[in-house]
């Protein structure tokens, strides 16, 4: 039977999962499956599990009661193990890795920082202070102008707004970072222009929170950060 | 249930779906990675995280960005007064498209979508056939599917709605 694994932790931890579904149509029983000295949460394997709403909260749900419990490494979505033989293979194999990052992450938290920024806002800062695109956009607009000039237009805006988005994203990074144990930085996207996640010790959690509404208070107009977190250490499993 | 991040002394960021999806987000792009075991709906996975892909440079995003300005209403606060059919035109946009941020935040709204579709047909159980379509679109979103290229979320939503 193929097992469908969340979490490792240690052989101490509490593993309160009586409540808790699994993930799949038929919710599934959370069970564990023990090493010498580490245990993988795991569930029957379903055979809908999909990306969608139902089975990420189920997995989510999971990690978090894990994380509020001890210290536990989240999976990420989506692994199965064929059988527990193989959970237990990759407990031993990996045990000593396994509990150097369980005491790395013990009494500490993930916070993840995203920052959008409305285009139009931004947008309108490029064109009122720069005269050469403020030039361009009059050319071109209502269809006037050649191609050339959409593609400077283009162009110039494009690269402004990623050294603007890029100034703001350290900006950021560079204000949390002494607060923080670790970061890791995803590139930005065309959603985000800056997505980090930062491990913070848990004492320091609501430091740090505070620091991001002051910071959210610096930021120009047409910025917005989220703050998720406490969160199970996603990131830095 | 719902998805609250973490539980403690620190007090929960505002709900939304875009907080949704930002945790979600975490769910599905981070975690430890074991090799051993293999992971399933791997296409799935990719599809879901194409909303948040990497800014390219390219002609279509200068094209984009040239377009973006263009429309943009540089009128306001400044001594030009707008005309009639600037004014028209900012109404109909607005309300067309409300707080549209582009076509990639469209597909992420479209995934957040499907996300809360789930919640509310969990709670209106009832209503069956409400609950049978968006069955069958899961199923339809399963590796057969999604074996093909990458496909954005919009893509794939407009083309289901063309065979409905």
């Amino acid at each position: 039977m193929s097992l469908y694994v969340y979490a490792i932790t240690k052989a101490s931890h509490p593993l309160r999962l009586d409540d808790l579904d699994g993930v799949g149509e038929s919710h599934s029983e959370l069970h564990v499956v023990r090493g010498d000295s580490l245990c993988a949460v795991v569930s029957e394997a379903p055979e809908d599990l999909s990306v969608a709403r139902r089975d990420l909260e189920a997995h989510h749900a999971v990690q978090e009661r894990l994380w509020s419990d001890g210290v536990s490494l989240p999976l990420g979505f989506g692994f199965v193990a064929q059988d527990e033989d193989a959970v237990r293979a990759v407990l031993e194999q990996g045990a000593e890795q396994y509990a150097q990052r369980l005491a790395e992450l013990a009494d500490r938290v993930e916070f993840n920082v995203k920052g959008v920024q409305d285009e139009d806002t931004l947008l309108r800062q490029i064109v009122e202070e720069s005269d050469r695109i403020r030039e361009l956009n009059e050319a071109t607009r209502e269809g006037r102008g050649s191609p050339e000039q959409r593609l400077e237009l283009g162009q110039l805006v494009a690269a402004e707004v990623q050294s603007r988005q890029d100034a703001l994203a350290a900006q950021i990074v560079a204000a949390l970072r002494p607060l923080v144990y670790a970061e890791s930085l995803s590139p930005p996207s065309e959603q985000y222009f800056v997505n980090a996640s930062f491990l913070v010790d848990r004492g320091k959690s609501e430091e740090f929170t505070d620091s991001c509404g002051e910071l959210t208070e610096q930021l120009p107009e047409g910025v917005e950060l989220r703050l998720q977190g406490p969160l199970p250490p996603y990131s830095f499993a | 249930m719902t998805v609250t991040p973490g539980g403690g002394a620190v007090p929960a960021p505002t709900q939304g779906s875009g907080n949704l999806y930002d945790v979600l987000e975490l769910v599905l792009d981070r975690g430890l990675v074991i090799d051993a075991f293999v992971r399933v709906s791997l296409v799935g996975i990719e599809l879901a995280k194409v909303d948040a892909r990497v800014v390219v440079a390219s002609v279509d995003t200068y094209l984009r960005f040239a377009e973006a300005c263009n429309r943009l209403d540089l009128e306001s606060g400044r001594k030009a007064p707008a005309q009639l059919p600037d004014v028209m035109e900012r109404v109909t946009e607005g309300g067309a498209k409300g707080k549209s941020k582009g076509a990639l935040s469209g597909a992420v709204e479209a995934f957040t979508d499907s996300l809360q579709k789930g919640r509310r047909d969990e709670i209106e159980s009832g209503e069956r056939p409400r609950r049978g379509k968006e069955e069958r679109r899961e199923r339809e979103r399963e590796p057969v599917e999604r074996g093909a290229e990458r496909r954005s979320s919009k893509e794939r939503e407009e083309r289901e709605e063309r065979e409905e």
